[in-house]
């Protein structure tokens, strides 16, 4: 079935089963990989894409729903690498092997919208992603740099 | 201007305060930072080439070959510095690409003999030859480019210096770009002396973040899962459930007719005693595929909805006869329990020293099954023609996985080509290069077109090459002063299981009388493999444990007791990050009641001798509740590797290893059930997250400044592991023998 979805302001259309999760509709029907696959059960966050500016786990979220909402990806978020997160990311040395950061970088990125000067306690509730190489004591110093850094 | 001003000055300049001030440092990054491509990194091109590790360009861009697969650790980071420090080229003017394992093929090995396992495509990247072969080549380079440029400016060589890419001579300047050309066909009559330490601006001085992180963030990166080819079609896979079970039969009538199916290919274990047609860094036993199925499809949610509605039937084999765990758990102790078959070290006589009676401490430990989890699941794509072959990869190992390609299709190997990825996370896992033989078999399958083979996560889980299931038995004898006189350490496991760290460790080395013995449980099934510290991530848990229960049969401070133990090492690096720890941590400070602090040391790599390896210890600050309800405050981590080029990136490396060996000891663990592992996704194997992390303090006055660079990921995973189950002990009385710790029961006081 054809869908018309809304991405990073694009319109983009893709025939698919409606009940395909939009991750893989993502991945490898419009091929923006930059939303990665760690364990299909929203668990990891690593699937991680903004559906209307919430947060929200790509690989439970079926075609068939994305219809009529806005996406934004990882490739939406700033493709020149210019946003603060983007930019503090890089500067800290924040990812290891980066393959969570995506979705790191979406859930961070929604959290300064809704709480743009966030405790450690809000960070630890929305920010829950996984990551395996152990970068979760950056990741939490350059959230609260990059606030700084807004704020200046 | 000094190089470092003028790079700090172009920097970011970051002071950063973490959770209760876990994190303070200031970094300064280049904001104009070396690069590499999204992917794939192995484009050569015609830039002149100096040595095979290196090309420049005429437009001064400097290209640098690495080796090393980058799985988050900055080894292509590592190699544009060596580079730039004695090239002395701009920063911001080098790429790092990977060195195609057919390139080495093609070169005689010149970047790396297949015979050492762990050589130069994986691992070990902190090898003083590696970095020395950076050095000259960059030095060489660097001379050339002045010889060039003398030639040009009829001047002597020596009087030329470098500087930022440019050749200088007073007052005329040369960009390196204008002169590559003839700099590349120079013949010196020496090569170059490297530099000192001293004369370094780059290294030590400028600590660089990862090259690569700029296309992370922007998602831009290319990782093995990310791969898009023309004509590209998916597999979703299913290895017999059970390791070393075969498969019965499937029936693809069933689902031919599902949406994109395509075909289905079935993989075929690998004889035992096939000939090698290439020789690999590894052999084929670890490496060997299993009894597989992979339905291919236009696409991989269709590829997967169609494996889930497969009828397939196993014949599960002797595996399934491990019925639970706890059988195999029984297996692997009973081995502890009777005479080893292997002795590993022999010294004195332990028998004599025991039957001399007084205080006589032992115990039994087991560690489980662990899985290593990088975050990308396994997968690879792969070209199969009649005579050609082509593999994307997010390896740990490239020339691994070109020997593999090479045995598998039994293609000529000039006709092979092996494209490295980013890798998303490896800790082990992706070394020996099974998934990649998996990924080339059913390829092979489906010819003529790139097919992309992806694991599930609870595929990836299930099939693994785990940490080993391992058991220990100590005994020690305790002289009048409280110190042992005797230590005797038994361990036991499945075939590959891991005796390293136990007679090679300073601890059993200072004890006058010493033996360890080793049993293999050879009917154990599962496969294991390098999970992050191998054999150092089970054996300090023991060791480190014991001594604890040591200083508690002696009635002494368990840190002030390994200071006493270690003081007799030759290498005053044990010594030195105890008192640093004690010092730091607050070790003897009062805690409110229901928590303490626990000390845990060993060395990564050391192979029986100071000076060599890391060391690395922690002190862990936890808490109990009477109810039994466990949380962790505080890691510190002190270490010695000897010294340090990068001060940021072996503090991140320390960080991210003390928070995978937290993991590691508290929360993993597989179970068997009829021969299957149980555990498939995170929903059952749990990692820590945001909100579980302690502070975590990472101290650099440990380092002794001995000549060595030595490893950094794998020893912080060891310490903080024992060091948590010795606070625990404090505070529970209770001591946790057995990891997963957070299946014990940790209740006391009125909550018991």
């Amino acid at each position: 079935m054809a869908y018309k979805l809304k991405i990073n302001d694009s319109e983009m259309e893709v025939d698919a089963a409606p009940e395909t999760p939009l991750l893989w509709v993502l991945r490898d029907h419009l091929g923006l990989t930059g939303t990665k696959y760690g364990c299909g059960i929203a668990q990891c966050g690593a699937c991680t894409v903004h559906i209307d500016g919430v947060a929200t786990r790509s690989c439970q979220f079926p075609l068939e729903a994305a219809e009529g909402v806005e996406i934004t990806t990882i490739e939406g978020l700033d493709s020149n690498g210019e946003h603060v997160l983007q930019q503090v990311w890089t500067a800290m040395n924040v990812p290891q092997c980066g393959y969570c950061q995506s979705g790191m970088l979406m859930a961070v990125s929604s959290l300064l919208k809704d709480i743009p000067e966030p405790t450690d306690a809000d960070i630890d509730l929305y920010v829950d992603n996984i990551c395996r190489c152990g970068t979760y004591p950056r990741v939490r110093a350059a959230i609260h740099k990059a606030v700084e850094q807004m704020k200046a | 201007m000094t190089e470092q001003f003028k790079l700090s000055r172009r920097g970011f300049l970051t002071s950063v305060l973490g959770a209760g001030g876990a994190l303070v440092m200031g970094i300064s990054h280049d904001a104009f930072a070396a690069t590499t491509a999204t992917g794939p990194w192995d484009t050569y091109g015609d830039a002149p080439e100096f040595t095979p590790w290196l090309r420049i360009a005429p437009s001064g861009e400097v290209t640098v070959y690495a080796t090393h697969p980058d799985i988050g650790n900055g080894v292509i980071t590592q190699a544009a510095s060596y580079v730039k420090e004695e090239l002395g080229c701009r920063w911001e003017d080098i790429k790092v690409e990977y060195a195609a394992p057919e390139r080495n093929h093609a070169l005689n090995n010149f970047y790396a003999d297949v015979g050492g396992a762990l050589a130069y495509f994986s691992g070990r990247s902190t090898s003083e030859a590696r970095r020395e072969a950076y050095f000259s080549a960059a030095a060489g380079a660097r001379e050339r480019l002045k010889a060039a440029a003398a030639a040009e400016w009829e001047v002597d060589a020596s009087e030329i210096t470098v500087n930022e890419g440019e050749l200088v001579h007073g007052d005329q300047s040369l960009p390196f770009g204008q002169v590559v050309a003839a700099a590349a066909g120079i013949e010196l009559t020496e090569e170059p002396k490297l530099k000192t330490r001293e004369e370094w601006t780059f290294l030590t001085k400028v600590n660089p973040a990862k090259i690569q992180i700029p296309q992370i963030v922007t998602g831009k990166a290319i990782y093995g899962m990310d791969v898009i080819l023309p004509g590209m079609v998916y597999a979703a896979l299913r290895q017999s459930p059970v390791m070393g079970g075969t498969l019965k039969s499937y029936d693809f009538e069933a689902i031919k007719n599902m949406p994109g199916v395509r075909a289905v290919v079935e993989v075929k274990p690998t004889e035992p005693g096939e000939p090698d047609k290439i020789k690999g860094p590894f052999p084929l036993g670890p490496t060997a595929t299993p009894s597989a199925i992979a339905v291919i499809a236009d696409h991989y949610w269709q590829a997967r909805t169609a494996l889930d509605a497969l009828p397939v039937e196993w014949d599960d084999g002797d595996g399934a006869k491990w019925t639970d765990t706890e059988m195999m758990n029984q297996a692997a102790l009973k081995g502890v329990r009777e005479a080893g078959e292997n002795i590993e070290l022999s010294v004195g006589d332990v028998e004599a020293e025991f039957a001399k009676g007084g205080t006589i401490v032992e115990a039994e430990y087991l560690t489980p099954y662990c899985e290593q989890m990088p975050m990308e699941p396994l997968n690879g794509t792969a070209l199969i023609t009649e005579n050609s072959a082509e593999v994307w990869t997010p390896s740990q190992h490239t020339q691994q996985v070109f020997a593999i390609t090479v045995q598998e299709t039994g293609i000529a190997p000039e006709n092979v080509k092996v494209h490295q990825t980013f890798v998303g996370g490896g800790f082990g896992r992706r070394v020996y290069g099974d998934d990649a033989r998996v990924v080339v078999a059913v390829a092979k399958g489906y010819p003529g077109v790139p097919v992309k083979v992806v694991w599930s996560r609870e595929e990836a889980t299930r099939q693994g090459r785990y940490r080993p299931l391992m058991a220990s038995y100590m005994k020690a004898r305790l002289g009048d002063d409280g110190l042992p006189t005797a230590l005797l350490a038994r361990a036991a496991g499945g075939p590959g299981v891991y005796v390293r760290g136990l007679p090679d460790t300073a601890l059993t080395l200072l004890i006058p009388n010493a033996q360890v013995e080793s049993n293999v449980i050879r009917d154990f099934h599962i496969k294991t493999g390098p999970y992050r510290g191998p054999g150092f991530n089970s054996n300090i848990f023991f060791t480190e444990s014991f001594l604890d229960e040591m200083a508690n049969a002696a009635s002494q401070d368990p840190l002030d007791y390994r200071i006493k133990i270690y003081s007799k090492w030759e290498d005053e690096g044990w010594v030195k990050i105890l008192n640093v720890l004690k010092e730091k941590s607050g070790w003897g400070t009062p805690l409110p009641t229901g928590q303490a602090r626990g000390v845990a040391i060993g060395n990564w790599g050391m192979g029986g001798e100071p000076h060599k390896g890391t060391t690395c210890g922690s002190v862990v600050h936890a808490e109990v509740s009477n109810s039994g309800i466990l949380k962790v405050h505080r890691i510190d981590i002190a270490f010695d590797c000897g010294r340090v080029m990068n001060k940021d990136a072996v503090q991140v490396e320390l960080e991210g290893g003390a928070i995978f060996g937290l993991n590691m000891s508290l929360n993993e663990e597989l179970n068997i059930k009829n021969g299957r592992i149980v555990e498939g996704n995170y929903d059952e194997y749990p990692l820590v997250r945001m909100g579980d992390m302690p502070e975590i303090h990472v101290h650099f006055e440990g380092l002794t400044d001995h000549e060595r660079y030595d490893e950094i990921g794998e020893p912080p995973i060891g310490p903080v592991g024992p060091a948590l189950a010795n606070a625990i002990f404090k505070i529970t009385g209770k001591r946790l023998r057995t990891q997963p710790l957070r299946k014990h029961d940790m209740s006391w006081g009125s909550g018991a």
